[in-house]
């Protein structure tokens, strides 16, 4: 997907005079938020599995290479050919090579972030194959040329008359206006694709180390169909997902359903391993599996590393204050809220978007809501630390905390500025005690006044207290 | 290929260690953790008193109809009762174990075959169920193809109560126990198929089946 | 007992009221209270922004003010919070004073806290006749689970607390993110305002004196003068 984190800021202030997306985010907020506080208070012991499942993402990432190794030796065993893609260039070359040494027109993919982050479509359709998206979101997406805004609900900014006019367009049948009856048209459309695919392109939600084993779960079936019903099935997967043992994946998928929408658990577990036995009735004769760094081990051993626990529930930016004013398209890139606050640099550079780890307050909702325990505020502070010392933030806001820290270690230096400060800001206030514009603050004085300081400091006047008394 | 070394190498490399694949020795390390299979915190709903009862429960939950019978011969009347109340015909395609039961008798015109587009509804049988999500597992092998349970609109499902366990985890146990590894799919079934994606509304019936109806045999 | 208040340099620059409505609330409990003439700034700000050294720096410095304190007080979630976790969690990890600001962490407070489970007070010198509602700033909340505390202390005092929706949710201020990323920190302090105002309550009160003039600015901004903002210390200290 095409980088626009560079332009944060002016996208946030168009999205927050956007009346149809701010009333879709409330709406999404409810159920997400709600959803997931009633699933985790019925749940019990969900802080000692948090516990637990950071505990084995994180040996999955400490024994990284082992694990992968494994996988391979087992996926293998199991009849799939594993590939390893350096960079998203080499994904998509690889995928477009098995799409044309066999003879594929047509692919049907499920939803898969990571190959949004290679532009896998585009390349695709480049080389001459059509692509359906068949999840409903990313094929809604699809037809309106827009990339995703959330990382499970993708749709989440649309409104049911934008997406009857893109079906009305894409269809050529008459405008719909209730929304099961659009899903049945969405269902029947993208039926035939499914039985007419010759390849079937899923991500992974996990796969497992000790089976071999690539697995998607979806509430659609929609993987199900695309993995079973095409000639050739290929797993696009971040290498980052790898996980230990099938007890593994159960511990994680109590949290992933729960934290990304209040659900139990999804309706479709597709745990596929390896391709179709000779005397099977369905399945794909050949299967590849596509692992994908684009940026990954340059975490690995960082002090980023926490965030490669991530298991994409969406958790985050659901409950993110920031995120549910802005929205995901905003963030300008994949993954949206404060993942995306991370993951952004940290796969596009940190200098292409500056503003993303400086768009939170660090009130730490997200680190409450994540399901394996990443640090986020801390990973997003860390990442504000690199722009200081690499001087990538405007020298304005560096030059602020020099000076304050200068004053700030000088006590009578301090004391005297501080007087002055008080005395005429407090003036500045008049009767009222506001002050409507200080220019230099005007990121606060646009939208609220400042109360005026009283006017004379505290220490001047407990100074002043200790002397009567004395 | 140099991709993959290349890749090997830099994990390695980031976290202290030489070369670009990883030694006997480790491997030998990481086999032995994860033959522990090490199972995490359970919540307490997973192994209630009744598993019956959750599994019910849970099937109401996510929208999965059920009803119980006394053995496989009933299942047919169970059928055929379904159908008609639901207003479908009396019709199916069906999991071959199943073809040996009286479906004249009952009415219902039963094809052992994999289903196909077109099919409104098909009958499948379960490997085992897990109580505590109401979830059905679906093993792939040429008797028992994975499409009767995902392209028609209505799902059938028998479920022998003997075969329903508490979680996740006693179902993979079982898995390796009877199989031994996981067939090419394992197919997890948790209710009929939705979407929510345009506005948030909930819509039943997405890809996969609108309705799941489980009929459960309770000697 | 003696105890350092450390005023914050909100407080110092903007409200001294709140600093000595501290001051007495400790002094009438029986504290000995000490006031390091030199303390300017825990070093959030800097912290926040990616400034390490300086916050380091400032951090050293309020170590050696308070030294020969038995406790530390501060009217604000957010210093404490600076002072207890972000120290010994990140700052000074693998440091040799990492112990000194282990022990410093140990024995400071955030005052509610420190007046209902250190000092167990039973009464508190104001009485406020009226219904407020409160605001739970999110370091006082989430990084030291202040939130029972200051509803004790203005039940104690006799207030009737209307609990907004959302109190929990961020009020917008963020310390600079509040300038540099303006108008979202507006349209989050709106949020804020429009659960403030559902509540029916005449006043908002919190812990915290950067969400305070946060908040307070938009009230004003939006034509509302009537409502009063107010730190729990003055409304517990009879200055509310």
């Amino acid at each position: 997907m095409l980088v626009q984190s560079m332009h944060f800021k002016q996208r946030a202030s168009e999205k927050l005079g956007d009346a149809l997306l701010q009333g879709n985010m409330r709406k999404a907020k409810g159920k997400f938020v709600d959803g997931r506080a009633k699933a985790v208070a019925e749940f019990g012991v969900w802080e000692e599995l948090r516990t637990h499942a950071a505990k084995i993402r994180d040996r999955a990432i400490a024994n990284l290479d082992a694990y992968l190794v494994e996988f391979e030796r087992n996926a293998t065993r199991r009849g799939a050919v594993v590939h390893w893609a350096e960079s998203a260039e080499d994904a998509c070359r690889i995928i477009v090579e098995i799409a044309l040494q066999n003879g594929v027109k047509k692919v049907a993919k499920s939803k898969s972030m990571v190959s949004e982050e290679v532009n896998l479509n585009e390349r695709m359709e480049a080389a001459g194959l059509q692509v359906i998206e068949t999840d409903l979101g990313e094929y809604i997406l699809q037809l309106a040329h827009e990339p995703p805004s959330h990382i499970v609900a993708p749709a989440v900014h649309k409104s049911k008359e934008q997406v009857a006019d893109l079906f009305v367009a894409a269809h050529g049948k008459p405008r719909l206006t209730e929304i099961p009856a659009m899903t049945r048209e969405a269902r029947e459309a993208l039926r035939g694709h499914f039985l007419t695919a010759d390849m079937g392109i899923s991500g992974s939600n996990f796969i497992i180390a000790e089976t071999g084993t690539t697995l998607t779960v979806t509430n659609e079936g929609n993987a199900d169909m695309v993995t079973t019903l095409p000639r050739i099935h290929c797993v696009i997967t971040g290498i980052e997902k790898v996980i230990g043992t099938m007890e593994d994946f159960a511990a994680l998928i109590r949290l992933l359903p729960r934290s990304a929408i209040g659900q139990t658990i999804t309706n479709y577990l597709t745990v596929t391993t390896g391709i179709k036995m000779p005397d099977e009735a369905d399945g794909p004769e050949q299967m590849h599996i596509v692992l994908v760094d684009a940026g990954r081990t340059r975490l690995v051993g960082s002090d980023m590393q926490e965030m490669l626990r991530c298991i994409r529930c969406g958790a985050c930016m659901n409950h993110c204050p920031v995120y549910q004013n802005v929205g995901g398209h905003a963030y300008g890139w994949v993954y949206p809220g404060p993942m995306g606050s991370i993951l952004t640099p940290a796969y596009v550079g940190l200098e292409n978007a500056g503003d993303l780890p400086n768009a939170a307050t660090f009130c730490g909702e997200c680190a409450v809501a994540c399901p394996v325990k990443i640090p986020l505020p801390d990973l997003m502070r860390k990442l504000r630390e690199q722009q200081f010392d690499r001087k990538l933030r405007p020298w304005t806001e560096r030059a602020a905390i020099a000076a304050w820290g200068f004053v700030a270690t000088r006590p009578g230096l301090y004391a005297l500025m501080s007087k002055l400060g008080a005395r005429v800001a407090s003036w500045m206030g008049g009767r009222e005690g506001l002050i409507h514009s200080l220019p230099g603050i005007d990121g606060w004085t646009k939208g609220r006044d400042m109360p005026a300081p009283a006017g004379r400091t505290f220490r001047e006047l407990y100074k002043r207290r200790a002397s009567h008394r004395a | 290929m140099g991709a993959r070394e290349n890749i090997l190498r830099r994990i390695r490399a980031a976290q202290g260690r030489t070369g670009s694949e990883p030694t006997e020795a480790e491997m030998a390390l990481v086999r032995e953790t994860l033959a522990r299979r090490e199972i995490g915190p359970q919540p307490a709903f997973a192994h209630a008193p009744d598993r019956l009862a959750q599994f019910r429960k849970e099937c109401d939950r996510l929208g999965t109809t059920h009803a119980t019978v006394r053995s496989e011969a009933e299942v047919p009347g169970e059928v055929a009762r379904y159908l008609s109340e639901t207003g479908l015909e009396l019709r199916l395609a069906g999991w071959r174990e199943y073809a040996g039961l009286d479906w004249p008798g009952a009415g219902v015109a039963f094809e052992g075959r994999p289903a196909r587009d077109g099919d409104a509804t098909g009958l499948t049988g379960c490997f085992c169920a897990i109580a505590e999500t109401g979830t059905t597992l679906l093993l792939s092998a040429p008797e028992t193809p994975k499409v009767t349970a995902l392209l028609p609109e209505t799902h059938l499902c028998v479920v022998h109560a003997a075969r329903v366990l508490d979680t996740m985890e006693d179902a993979f146990a079982l898995l390796r126990q009877e199989v031994g590894e996981p067939p090419r799919s394992a197919f997890f079934v948790s209710g009929p198929s939705r979407t929510a994606d345009i506005e948030q509304t909930i819509v039943i019936g997405a890809h996969g089946p609108y309705r799941v109806h489980a009929i459960l045999i309770e000697p | 007992m003696k105890v350092g208040l450390f005023v914050t340099c909100l407080v110092d620059l903007s409200r001294p009221g709140i600093g000595f409505a501290a001051l007495k609330l400790l002094e009438s409990a029986g504290c000995e209270v000490v006031v390091p003439e030199s303390q300017t700034c825990c070093g959030q700000p800097g912290y926040n922004s990616g400034g390490r050294e300086i916050a380091k720096s400032l951090a050293r410095k309020v170590l050696a003010e308070f030294r020969g304190c038995d406790y530390v007080v501060a009217p604000s979630g957010s210093c404490s919070g600076q002072m207890k976790v972000a120290t010994v969690h990140d700052l000074f990890k693998g440091e040799p004073d990492l112990p000194e600001f282990e022990t410093l962490a140990a024995k400071w407070f955030e005052l509610s806290d420190f007046l209902v489970n250190v000092l167990k007070v039973h009464k508190v010198p104001g009485t406020y006749d009226g219904t407020v509602t409160y605001h739970d700033s999110c370091s006082g909340l989430r990084e030291l689970g202040v939130k029972m505390q200051p509803r004790y202390l203005l039940q104690m005092a006799g207030a009737q607390i209307a609990e907004m929706e959302g109190s929990e949710r961020c009020c917008g201020f963020g310390g600079t993110f509040s300038i540099k990323l303006g108008e979202i920190s507006t349209r989050m302090c709106e949020g804020k305002c429009e659960s403030i105002r559902a509540s029916g309550a005449r006043a908002i009160v919190g812990g915290d004196l950067g969400c305070l003039l946060n908040i307070e600015g938009r009230l004003r901004r939006t034509g509302d003068t009537t409502t009063k903002v107010l730190h729990f210390a003055q409304v517990i200290a009879g200055e509310g």
